[in-house]
């Protein structure tokens, strides 16, 4: 029993990760119908910042979280602009080629930086409140500081964002933008600027989702891809385009890895969440939460 | 008319092609001339490069020493590095690029088990010798006879870790086996589950890991619920690293036991302060009483600013072994495989920093393992050897 529950910890730790780099994906997905390949890239620039900002500038972690959310946010307006807006009329294979292209540029121009090798947070730059402690559950189960921040973290910046969405006046331009993006520039809206915003918005999501990566495992320039994958994957699970998809896949496929690894093989952990995820796309080709009506695809 | 012009421009043509060539050739031949080639292939970039850092930095420091003695039979001695990234698919494009090269004429490396193994057949086919100075997978001199290490075998090491577990660490009953999905680890994982086996040792739970993964709460959960006294790390610094902080943040106890792959500098910044009382079995130590390995350790010092580790130092010796075997054997290919093969007993074996190295008829080679064992934030040899056990 108290395996189970740190296993289910596990897999919300990991979902709550996945889901703040999905909504990125799914976001951008709703609003130009551009599978931003290069978000991934970002997220690990996140962490990458951060710990910039706490090993070269001796930041405290607190100051370096919003401090590498900023700068994210920022890059994800400047690829924006640079690569995806001279595009937009574009057909929309030539702005996912350039997703691509932008993708691989980032992450060699990682590995250019700061080299291969792998970095962790250094030991005295870590909060101590996080990584130090430890809250026993019921049947000798324990769970750190940490993976309940990253929980708690995730679960109430999505909440924050499903309320920037319907409760305020760029968050109705952003569903507008989804609906129809035509329409809403005829009505008035710079679309142009939601886009921008939504770039912001996600990137730095994808930060946090960084910086609680580098702090829990390490920092490396392929860290993007390998989980950048895995959140689009989720995206997709939740149906793309869908903000609480996106946030429902990355839960459900962080809990299948962490279930898969701990009862059923190790060697099969990614296979298993994939498997899960293909059954699902089987069944509900437009995913969980996704429209059943086919999209403008 | 237009039928004569065409002729003499195919004329002009075809001369100035034939002058390029003639000049190509005489500038190759210059070039074969006074330069002896090695390829270097390793782990360069990627997850685990720190291993290629050291292989390059070992290599450097003994073709500068070659070079400055007066090179390889009075040419000098140019190192080609090759990275592999660690991963088998580049591995085989590396060894098709060496191999198609007519100058190279030997390959140290590849340093991973599943790079030797990728190149293997690349090389039979070559026809160019494969000396690898880390890779220890049962099967990877094995069945080329153009493939050598200067490395023990993992059935030998496994067998050293579980004996040394049983009967030097004393009160280990239950064992825990985390591997690296790839040939290293999964190898490693079955002789050494083998043996512990035969020891008396209970293995209570074995699980995979993927190389591209960095978080491994989910097997740890499963391994705590086993409580076992010792976990058994058949896999790389970089993972391996990141396995033992995140056991120790999941309040694991256990005894922290690696193989060769553990042994890094880079493992300590990785695991932090966790690293602290691992073990880990390695081929090799810079021991005090050792005059030539502190010399060498020395002259690394003064050339990288860094002190070498175990693979700077096997890869420094295995770039000595190939110059050897182009003076004495002749330079190219096949007398430098010839050469190797020959060296096949200790009479005849090449007494190198690492220590005595000859060939059985696989290429593969006998060598000691030591222990070694992290205390405060650094690599030692462990209080109690075990040595002599072949």
């Amino acid at each position: 029993m108290a395996q189970f529950l740190e296993q289910i910890i596990n897999g919300l730790v990991l979902g709550g990760i996945y889901a703040l780099i999905a909504v990125g994906y799914t976001m951008v997905y709703g609003i130009i119908q551009l599978i931003n390949f290069a978000h991934g890239e970002i997220f690990m620039f996140g962490a990458y910042f951060a710990f910039v900002c706490v090993t070269t500038f001796g930041m405290s972690f607190w100051v370096a979280l919003p401090v590498s959310m900023g700068m994210c946010a920022l890059m994800g307006m400047l690829i924006d602009f640079v690569a995806y807006r001279p595009l937009r009329n574009a057909p929309r294979l030539s702005a996912l080629i350039t997703a691509i292209g932008m993708s691989l540029m980032l992450q060699n121009l990682a590995r250019l930086i700061w080299g291969a090798r792998w970095r962790k947070f250094p030991a005295e730059a870590t909060p101590t409140v996080l990584t130090g402690n430890t809250i026993p559950l019921p049947g000798g189960a324990q769970v750190s500081f940490l993976d309940v921040f990253i929980i708690l973290l995730a679960v109430s910046l999505m909440i924050g964002l499903n309320r920037l969405i319907h409760l305020t006046k760029i968050g109705k331009a952003m569903r507008a933008c989804a609906q129809n993006r035509a329409a809403a520039s005829l009505m008035g809206i710079d679309t142009n600027r939601v886009i921008t915003v939504t770039f912001a918005i996600g990137s730095a999501l994808g930060a946090v989702a960084g910086v609680m990566v580098g702090l829990r495992e390490v920092t490396e320039p392929a860290m993007g891809y390998y989980k950048g994958v895995a959140a689009f994957a989720a995206a997709v699970l939740g149906g793309i385009g869908n903000i609480t998809g996106a946030m429902l896949g990355g839960v459900v496929l962080g809990v299948a890895e962490a279930l898969g690894a701990g009862y059923i093989s190790s060697e099969y952990r990614l296979a298993i969440a994939y498997i899960i995820m293909i059954l699902v796309i089987i069944f509900r080709p437009s995913g969980l939460l996704g429209k059943s009506t086919a999209t403008r695809a | 008319m237009k039928k004569n012009r065409l002729c003499s421009t195919a004329l002009v043509v075809i001369f100035v092609m034939t002058f390029v060539m003639i000049l190509g050739f005489a500038l190759t031949g210059c070039e074969a001339k006074n330069e002896i080639k090695v390829a270097v292939a390793g782990p360069f970039t990627g997850s685990i490069a720190a291993f290629g850092e050291m292989i390059k930095r070992g290599a450097e420091l003994k073709a500068k020493e070659i070079n400055a003695a007066g090179g390889v039979n009075g040419k000098t001695l140019t190192l080609v590095f090759e990275d592999d990234t660690g991963k088998d698919k580049e591995a085989s494009l590396v060894a098709e690029r060496i191999a198609s090269n007519r100058q190279i004429l030997a390959v140290v490396g590849h340093f991973n088990s599943n790079c030797s193994l990728a190149g293997k057949p690349i090389y039979q086919r070559a026809g160019i010798v494969e000396l690898s100075p880390g890779s220890t997978n049962v099967n990877v001199a094995a069945g080329s006879e153009w493939t050598f290490r200067n490395i023990y075998r993992d059935d030998f090491q496994a067998a050293f870790a579980a004996k040394y577990i049983k009967n030097v660490l004393g009160d280990i009953q239950k064992v825990a086996i985390f591997f690296d999905n790839d040939d290293y680890g999964r190898g490693l994982k079955d002789s050494f589950a083998a043996e512990a086996k035969e020891l008396g040792l209970e293995i209570v739970g074995m699980e995979a890991y993927d190389r591209d993964n960095t978080d491994f709460k989910a097997q740890l959960t499963s391994i705590k619920a086993k409580q076992p006294d010792l976990i058994f790390l058949s896999g790389l610094y970089s993972q391996a690293g990141l396995i033992v902080s995140q056991a120790r943040e999941a309040g694991i106890p256990a005894q922290l036991f690696g193989a060769d792959g553990v042994d890094s500098p880079d493992f300590l910044t990785i695991a932090g302060d966790a690293a602290e009382g691992t073990y880990v079995t390695t081929p090799f130590v810079f021991r005090l009483d050792d005059p030539k390995a502190q010399k060498m350790a020395i002259a690394f010092e003064e050339m990288h600013g860094v002190a070498p580790d175990t693979w700077a130092a096997l890869t420094y010796d295995a770039v000595d072994m190939i110059v050897e075997a182009i003076e004495k054997g002749g330079e190219n290919r096949k007398a430098i495989r010839d050469h190797l093969a020959s060296i096949n007993s200790p009479e005849k074996g090449y007494d190198g920093i690492t220590g005595l190295t000859y060939f059985d008829e696989n290429g593969d080679c006998t060598k000691p393992a030591y222990v070694k064992i992290v205390k405060d934030g650094q690599f030692v040899p462990a209080a109690e050897q075990m040595l002599g056990m072949e």
